[in-house]
């Protein structure tokens, strides 16, 4: 193998149970986002971006999508001679098999593949937010600054900061200390869950680890207070831009409308860093004389008949005669019959709402066949 | 591989007419219904007909043409065995007034005789439309026909089913016989040759003017139309462009269009067809009107049946104006400014 200087390694093994019925059948990483594409094509195109053209994806959590979705890579031109994308689920030894117990657990089980390429730095990453980041800078700024580990951290509100991975730096942005969600923050300084390690310590870190019976296994709760204890050093890099974790049916609805808004400074049409996605194959768009669409994202494949404002909807979507859609994220090839009202919802894949019905709440709802089933049973229950 | 077929595509074809949008590019890469160029529904309909080994002739001004289809890779033709190949003309004084040149073929004759396809089709490089070619074939062997023409409400398509060893026969002896293309075999009835029709059902478009692409492309705005050639089972495939979803903003008004994706649209759209990562400015109205891949259009802009080539840029308060029989054509990569239509 050609040795390379940086290999990424992407967990994308989480459930995303906050998310409710959309990841039933799907990893989080594989949940649809912005019209067009899944979670992990923001981190898979970043990487391509930067340059880095090595990356394990480590999978657990109802693979089966995500790895046809993935592939070989070549959405992200990442079908390489050497190196590119390779998918790394749990696998059995001699000893038995082993499930990934927890994030630093899934990269020591893959040693070996890195080890292949001999790298001087490893960059983990979660496939689970929304963002674009060069990650070259961020390895040079490993490199200036002579650190072990850096941790990609960003700004949050003081009022949030609670929810977070903290990290307490002294004025050279050297990591002092880490709380993970304090009561009372010192910082405001969040974890993005993106870290380059030299290659060495990393290793000699996850052996450890995992050596450690009382260790849970996770970067943010063993090993880099681990590394901070034996006092390595640790550099936070500090991110300005867009970035979110889409952890809940509301964030992920939140992240949606944030395309909208003329201000979002997550820009989809930059040419120069491009968000790469499987592609659909499907005709352009067709927007009907009675048809109203203002304020939205609407993607390939998608007949409007109907009125769609602040919306978003995937490919293959299509918005019946008299239909009004309003703050929804409508996911690819569902229907919404003639004259439905639907606001702030997000209706997922492959779903038929029947001509008619009024869909409207407070919350962010999520319309499943089963809340649509239930829905059903009360009309015939009262009628 | 008894029922395999080698599909030929001669985009060898020059038009006059047509010349506004080929001065940069051959006729089988014009662009045509938002995202496609002309050669891509051919060559889907060959892909969806199960053909595996495709080989384009292309002569004129074919770097559009190549950069276009590349490996072949987005038709799923980047195969270890058989896939696309690309045969230009060594000679570009060959007369070629009909599809089929048997000259043309001759150049590249170790193609025909490696190849272990039975049957062969031949198509142009600008009809399109969505057809199951194996249904043509099935057709041609159960009548037992020498050569099978694809016709629609009479007219010849210029697609043609014939055995592979036949071809090599014509091309072969097209000095002797005097044939010097498939058109010429067909259309001639001194030989004994069995020549069938095939009448194709469905939506035909054969782009051979400016008036008839005008034409076709506003009659793709009618849903009838395009569920005939959008078909879900079989899709037209082509270069992919990684374009993010079209945004249509506070200001937009959009009517009976079709639109691509990339697309920024803050004006007022109607009967027309906007390709990918085009931007409509503010103000401006666009009627009846075809806008190509990333053409920006200004603000305050009128445009009423106008075609607009690629990259093309149309400045704030440019009025342009055309007629259902002459659209006013912007060439590729030009400047319409105000002070230009003074």
């Amino acid at each position: 193998m050609v040795k390379k200087k940086c290999v990424a390694m992407l967990l994308a093994g989480g459930q995303g149970s906050r998310l409710s019925s959309l990841t039933k059948n799907l990893a989080k990483p594989a949940v649809p986002f912005g019209g067009k594409y899944r979670i992990i094509d923001f981190t898979l195109s970043n990487c391509t971006n930067s340059g880095i053209d090595t990356v394990g994806v480590l999978t657990q959590y109802q693979p089966l999508l995500l790895h046809s979705y993935i592939g070989i890579g070549s959405a992200w031109d990442l079908d390489r001679r050497n190196g590119g994308v390779t998918v790394l689920p749990p696998y059995s030894e001699a000893s038995g098999v082993k499930w990934y117990e927890g994030t630093a657990h899934a990269i020591y089980q893959n040693i070996n593949y890195i080890e292949q390429y001999a790298p001087e730095y490893v960059l983990i990453l979660s496939g689970d937010h929304i963002y674009k980041m060069d990650y070259a800078k961020m390895l040079d700024y490993h490199i200036e600054k002579n650190a072990d580990v850096t941790i990609s951290v960003i700004e949050v509100p003081w009022s949030e900061a609670s929810r977070f991975g903290i990290m307490n730096t002294n004025e050279q942005m050297e990591i002092i200390e880490f709380e993970e969600k304090p009561a009372n923050p010192k910082n405001n300084l969040a974890s993005m869950g993106i870290y380059i390690f030299n290659w060495p310590i990393l290793k000699a870190y996850l052996q450890i680890d995992n050596a450690n019976p009382n260790s849970s296994h996770d970067f943010g709760k063993d090993v880099i207070p681990l590394l901070l204890s034996e006092k390595k050093r640790l550099v936070a890099y500090p991110f300005k831009g867009y970035w979110k974790d889409v952890g809940t049916v509301k964030s992920l609805w939140e992240a949606n409308m944030d395309l909208l808004n003329e201000e979002s400074e997550l820009n989809l049409f930059d040419h120069s860093w491009r968000i790469y996605s499987v592609n659909p194959n499907q005709p352009p768009q067709y927007i009907a004389s009675d048809a109203v669409v203002t304020e939205s994202l609407i993607n390939e494949g998608c007949v409007v008949e109907g009125s769609v404002e602040h919306s978003v909807l995937f490919q293959g979507v299509h918005i019946q005669k008299g239909a009004v859609v309003k703050d929804c994220v409508i996911m690819p090839d569902t229907v919404i019959g003639e004259n439905v009202y639907i606001e702030k919802a997000i209706v997922p894949s492959d779903i038929e709402i029947p001509s008619g019905m009024t869909i409207c709440s407070d919350d962010i709802l999520l319309v499943t066949k089963e809340w649509l089933q239930a829905q059903n049973l009360e009309k015939v229950e009262k009628g | 591989m008894n029922k395999m077929m080698l599909g030929i595509i001669d985009a060898t074809t020059y038009m006059e007419p047509l010349q506004q949008l080929t001065l940069h590019r051959s006729v089988a890469a014009v662009p045509f219904a938002g995202r496609y160029r002309l050669i891509d529904f051919v060559l889907s309909n060959m892909v969806n007909s199960g053909i595996e080994s495709i080989a384009i002739f292309p002569k004129y001004q074919y770097r559009s043409l190549m950069d276009h289809l590349g490996s072949g890779k987005n038709w799923d033709l980047n195969r270890k065995r058989d896939g696309l190949f690309f045969f230009p003309s060594p000679d570009l004084n060959i007369p070629s007034p009909h599809i089929g040149a048997f000259q043309h073929f001759e150049q590249h004759i170790d193609y025909f005789l490696r190849s272990k396809q039975k049957y062969a089709l031949i198509c142009n490089s600008y009809t399109v439309c969505n057809i199951d070619y194996q249904a043509v074939l099935k057709r041609h062997i159960d009548n037992q026909c020498d050569i099978t023409e694809v016709r629609y409400q009479g007219r010849s398509l210029e697609m043609f089913v014939l055995e592979t060893s036949l071809l090599l026969d014509l091309i072969a002896n097209h000095a002797q016989t005097g044939y010097n293309s498939i058109v010429d075999v067909v259309r001639d009835h001194r030989h004994q040759l069995k020549i069938c029709d095939y009448e194709h059902h469905g939506y035909v478009a054969v782009i051979d003017s400016i008036e008839h692409y005008f034409q076709h492309s506003m009659e793709l705005l009618d849903p009838a139309v395009w569920r005939q050639l959008f078909v879900k089972s079989r899709p037209i495939y082509t270069k992919v462009k990684d374009e993010p979803p079209t945004k249509y903003t506070a200001s937009a008004v959009v009517k009976n269009s079709m639109i691509a994706n990339g697309c920024i649209i803050e004006g007022h759209v109607e009967n027309s067809i906007i390709f990918r990562a085009v931007k409509i400015g503010k103000g401006t109205v666009v009627k009846n009107s075809i806008i190509m891949q990333k053409s920006q259009i200004g603000k305050q802009c009128e445009l009423d049946r106008v075609i607009i080539d690629k990259d093309v840029k149309v400045e704030n308060d440019v009025k342009l104006q055309g007629t259902e029989q002459q659209p006013f054509v912007v060439r590729k990569g030009t400047v319409q400014g105000e002070m230009i239509n003074l």
